[in-house]
């Protein structure tokens, strides 16, 4: 169908048999039942999971290197999340990169794993992980601080590598 | 008046200016990283370089006056070419880490190197490392590796805090700004080099890493520290002050503040002694009741007073409105003669620069709307004595902490009733008997006159419980707009204050006078009416900037 | 005793008909997840049969919620008519052929109306009240909306239904559905069953039509259109209210299923089962179980064209309902009455 002038022109015409509908009907008919005897895509969830490809996106975590985050609360994640999840309050340290976040809280609830945090990062600091099972009984219980966040560098080496290589 | 073209527009300018002042007046832009419209030329950045015709090479548009018929190109290919090697020359050895940069945000070498640079770096050899996080002052930090040798902070020192303690050492690219031996950047306006710095080399101690400009939301207001009154805006975070800068108003304080005034007339905004409900005192205690049987009780303690029993104290550091309500409160309301208020100066803090001797930001204001005793009554002085001798029995005082001066501290427990208007508990809230929470400068709208007879104005920064950021216009991040219950960082700490003026509104009503005061427009208004001075003004004619009165400044006596 | 006989085949009926409805659901639960390639419900019980059982449970704890603008007795009756009506509409219908029982003959049918086929459209239209009630007395726009739609479409379809079981009619020459099965028991040229399926072409495949509108099945799901109308008239219903909606719609299911077997499909007729030499008895029960079984096959096409076809546009739905339908149907009254006259 195209449109000219406002007017709607119909550029494929129907046969006599599609016009009757039902002989369409009962191809349609048998498409779907050939499908039930398709292989199922069903994951038979608790005994069996889904092991995500490096690609996907779970919750994001923080890059723990060498006992310290690599994030220093630039606060770029901050701003650019879409949702207004993530919440940065610096602070100085006596390390060499001055700066390091006091608190960071991701608040789940909001996050809705877009990876622009990942993806604006300057330290490759905060990255999606491959953890998709996320269940709270609370409000509270979503906002995740860095205790939850903090995961080690050889941990996510997967996605730190996909992310070198799709750079 | 000469006439020049810049590219290719005619423009008539003053002839003794130099093209970037000329520039400037017109709209046109020049970078620049060392030339500030307030102090020397210094010309060493090159940043400002542009294509004057006739001439065989680029000037530097700071130092070049201008000449009749000269004809100036900003932005021609040399001058474009120029200036992304200038930006190249300054990257060499300026560290590439803005995200751990205080400045980033607010920093002038990052946008310039979003405006006018390549975008890249073709610098492959290792960078000159100099020391980081050099205390130069007590309030000031520097971090040597950031510096670009603009050379603002040391022309300021010298120039306008007339402390010349700050040099240039060593050569090339190992130059290294420092104080000179056994000297420090201690003067009372050294923090003004924090914004002079085009990049993060110069942080402020006190808000170092504290938070992104971003963050933050900027509320115009005015000083409270001393009678000038310097311009400045106020910036919030999840209602919390971070930092008070500076905000150029030629009349008052031109583009500075001094370190007292950033660093102390905030902090007791968010303290942990703010008072938050009112008190009253039961059985020598305070207890903390509800608004409405507070002032219905204060009201029924103050019909027990004969009228020349009772005296007031108004505050040189309430605004007009608050002062206004309260001297009809007093005298009207009350029906008392007896009305004064207590300055405070410290002769040896003035200087010609801005701080004033007037600790207060308000006297002449309030002076003008009328806190002074009626013919008859007792000045504060004379309200001492006769609370001493007794015949004085009941103070009402309007957000001042009186008892801190030890003549007042002593009499202050003979009063058979005293009552504070306060945002804080202090020695005058100790003693007091009905203790009344009142909103701080930054919580409130009101004006304030200045030494000068300057009408300036207030806006709320941080709201109170019962103020909302979004609903009441207050200015709000996106944290603020976007905030919800289920955020930590959506519930922010408010105190449950309210605005001096309003509180007497109430208690007056309850003594049976009613004030027809909505808003502080509306006492202002009624201000603008009545008091000579101010006749004729407006919240939007006083805007951002003060209009002068006509008052004279008065003489302070001690 | 006849009281006796009568409430018994209504407990055995209801009874049925209530547990094939728990099964419906899982098995079109089960089917729908299949053809979409997936599982389906299999957690609770073996194979997920207990699946539609922890359903009703839930649904019965559930709090009932009554809008507060709603008109309250309105709200409350609306699902006491459509369940009363899907289970009458039974009643009429010949499910066997008579049984033995203890030295007596008992119709397996229980009401022996002889205006059977009345009996069914007058009850079928009383649905609509159900439904129309029900989004009226919401007060919610969607669900006014998704009753209004109802009323419409049951109004539509209803007229191409009645006018395709004339041909029937014309053909058996009564009303009564117990004749009308046993005349389909014959057989065509010595062989063909002479089911009403191959006598009346058009009017079976324009009363199954009509069965899918006035059932509210996709692709005629129009009153209940999650997409457009979040749920139709039963947008605004909780718990135990909500599963007499459910209840009744699968009920009606089941009993539009019957009444196209028993007017098109022969009913309880299993072609050649008396030549098997069976006795009386085995032969009854066998005959039941042939009417059980074809319900389920046309159940089963119910559910499978449910995810073949997409929903209809509702000025659609009502071209097809009155330029199409119901030309077709009068046509073929009159050229199988035609037909009847000349020969
Ligand atoms: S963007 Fe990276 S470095 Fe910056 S605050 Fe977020 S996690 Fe930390
Ligand atoms: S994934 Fe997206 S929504 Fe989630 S925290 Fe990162 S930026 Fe925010
Ligand atoms: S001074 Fe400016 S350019 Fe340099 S690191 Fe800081 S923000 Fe970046
Ligand atoms: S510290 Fe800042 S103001 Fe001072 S010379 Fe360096 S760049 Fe300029």
């Amino acid at each position: 169908m195209g449109r000219d002038n406002g007017k709607m022109i119909r550029t494929k015409d129907l046969t006599f048999w599609q016009k009757l509908y039902l002989p369409e009907v009962f191809k349609g008919l048998s498409l779907t039942l050939s499908q039930m005897f398709k292989p199922k895509f069903t994951y038979m969830y608790p005994e069996e999971r889904f092991q995500p490809p490096s690609s996907f996106r779970g919750r994001p975590i923080l890059v723990e290197e060498n006992g310290v985050e690599r994030c220093v609360a630039c606060g770029l994640c901050s701003r650019v999340c879409p949702a207004l999840a993530i919440e940065v309050q610096a602070s100085e340290t006596e390390l060499e990169k001055e700066r390091y976040p006091v608190r960071f809280e991701i608040n789940m609830v909001r996050c809705i794993f877009c990876g622009f945090c990942e993806e604006v990062c300057p330290e490759e600091a905060i990255i999606m992980s491959k953890e998709y099972e996320l269940v709270f009984s609370s409000q509270e219980e979503a906002i995740f601080g860095k205790e939850r966040l903090l995961t080690p560098a050889e941990q996510v080496r997967e996605r730190l590598e996909f992310l070198r290589n799709s750079r | 008046m000469a006439t020049i073209t810049i590219n290719g527009t005619e423009f008539q300018v003053d002839a003794k200016s130099t093209i970037i002042e000329a520039a400037r007046a017109n709209g046109i832009h020049i970078p620049h990283f060392c030339w500030h419209p307030k102090l020397s030329v210094s010309g060493n950045c090159r940043m400002c370089l542009v294509e004057v015709e006739q001439m065989p090479k680029l000037l530097i548009a700071c130092a070049t006056q201008v000449a009749d018929g000269m004809v100036v190109k900003t932005k021609s290919e040399r001058v474009i070419q120029a200036q992304k090697a200038v930006m190249e020359f300054l990257l060499i050895n300026h560290p590439l880490d803005c995200p751990i940069c205080d400045e980033a945000g607010e920093c002038k070498l990052q946008e310039y190197a979003y405006q006018y640079s390549v975008g890249y770096s073709r610098f492959e050899e290792d960078k000159v490392h100099k020391p980081k996080r050099v205390p130069l002052g007590p309030n000031v930090m520097l971090d040597v590796e950031r510096c670009i040798m603009c050379s603002r902070c040391i022309r300021f020192s010298e120039e306008i805090a007339k402390q010349p303690v700050l040099t240039f050492t060593q050569r090339g690219t190992h130059v290294v700004l420092t104080t000179f031996p056994g000297s420090e950047l201690d003067n009372p306006y050294s923090m003004n080099v924090i914004e002079l710095c085009p990049v993060g080399a110069l942080t402020s101690r006190d808000f170092r890493f504290k938070a992104r400009v971003w963050e933050m939301a900027a509320t115009e207001s005015v000083c409270n520290g001393c009678a000038r009154g310097c311009n400045m805006n106020i910036w919030t975070r999840n209602n919390e002050i971070l930092r008070l800068t500076p905000r150029q108003n030629e009349e008052v304080n031109s583009s500075w503040m001094c370190d007292y005034g950033r660093l102390e007339t905030f902090k007791h905004v968010n303290a942990s002694e703010r008072l938050s409900g009112p008190s009253v005192r039961v059985d020598r205690e305070l207890r903390s009741i509800g608004w409405e049987e507070t002032v219905s009780e204060l009201a029924s303690e103050l019909r027990g007073f004969r009228k020349n029993e009772i005296a007031g104290i108004g505050s040189a550091y309430a605004t007009n409105e608050d002062n206004f309500v309260f001297q009809r409160f007093i005298k009207e309301v009350l029906g008392s003669k007896h009305l004064d208020l207590l300055p405070h100066v410290i002769e040896q803090v003035e200087d010609d620069l801005l701080i004033k001797a007037d600790r207060t930001p308000n006297s002449l204001g309030a002076r003008n709307v009328g806190i002074e005793p009626s013919s008859g009554g007792l000045s504060a002085s004379g309200i001492r004595n006769a609370i001493n001798d007794g015949s004085i029995r009941a103070l009402y005082v309007l957000e001042d902490d009186i008892a801190a001066d030890p003549e007042w501290h002593s009499v202050l427990q003979k009063l058979r009733l005293l009552v504070v208007h306060s945002a804080v508990q202090n020695a005058t809230t100790a003693l007091a008997h009905v203790v009344l929470p009142a909103s701080t400068y930054a919580e409130k709208h009101g004006t304030i006159t200045n030494f000068q007879g300057r009408v300036q104005r207030l806006q709320p920064a941080v709201a109170t419980s019962e103020t909302d950021r979004r609903m009441d216009g207050l200015a709000a991040s996106r944290w603020d707009k976007f905030s919800s219950k289920n955020d930590r960082w959506g519930r922010p700490v408010k105190f449950d204050a309210r605005p001096s003026w309003r509180i007497l509104v109430s208690v007056a009503a309850a003594l049976g006078t009613r004030m027809k005061y909505n808003t502080a427009e509306d006492v202002f208004g009624e201000i603008a009416n009545v008091v000579p001075v101010y006749r004729g003004m407006s919240f939007a004619r006083i805007g951002s900037k003060g209009v002068l009165s006509k008052s004279s400044p008065v003489p302070v006596k001690t | 005793m006849d009281i006796l006989i009568a409430s018994t085949k209504i407990a055995v009926v209801l009874a049925a008909m209530l547990t094939s409805v728990v099964f419906l659901v899982l098995v079109e639960r089960r089917m729908s997840a299949f053809i979409q390639n997936r599982i389906g419900p299999n957690r609770v019980g073996p194979y997920g049969l207990l699946q539609s059982v922890a359903d009703v449970v839930k649904l019965l704890m559930k709090e009932d919620i009554v809008p507060a603008k709603a008109n309250k007795p309105l709200h409350d009756l609306a699902p006491i008519i459509s369940i009363a009506v899907a289970m009458t509409t039974f009643a009429v219908i010949p499910f066997g052929n008579a049984i033995e029982l203890f030295g007596t003959t008992i119709k397996l049918q229980i009401a022996d109306v002889n205006i059977g086929i009345l009996y069914i459209l007058a009850i079928t239209s009383l649905g609509v009240y159900g439904l129309t009630l029900a989004g009226w007395s919401s007060n919610n726009k969607y669900s006014l909306l998704g009753g209004l739609r109802s009323s419409a479409q049951m109004i539509s379809y209803e007229l191409s239904m009645g006018l395709a079981i004339i041909g029937v009619i014309l053909m058996a020459g009564t009303l009564r559905l117990d004749v009308i099965v046993e005349k389909q028991t014959e057989y065509l040229l010595g062989w063909l069953p002479a089911w009403n399926i191959f006598l009346q072409p058009v009017a079976f495949i324009t009363f199954f039509i009509a069965a899918f509108a006035e059932t509210n099945r996709l692709p005629f799901d129009l009153p209940e259109a999650e997409p457009e109308l979040v749920g139709g008239f039963h947008t605004e219903y909780t718990g135990l209210k909500f599963g007499l909606f459910f209840l009744a719609e699968y009920m009606n299911m089941i009993t539009a299923s019957a009444i196209v077997v028993t007017l098109f499909l022969g009913g309880w007729h299993l072609p050649y089962a008396d030549m098997l030499g069976l006795s009386g008895f085995a032969l009854s029960i066998l005959q039941v179980l042939t009417f059980c079984g074809k319900i389920v096959l046309v159940l089963l096409f119910f559910i499978a064209i449910r995810w073949t076809l997409p929903r209809f546009r509702y000025d659609q739905l009502m071209s097809l309902g009155w330029k199409v339908m119901l030309p077709l149907t009068l046509a073929n009254a009159l050229v199988t009455a035609l037909i009847l006259l000349a020969f």
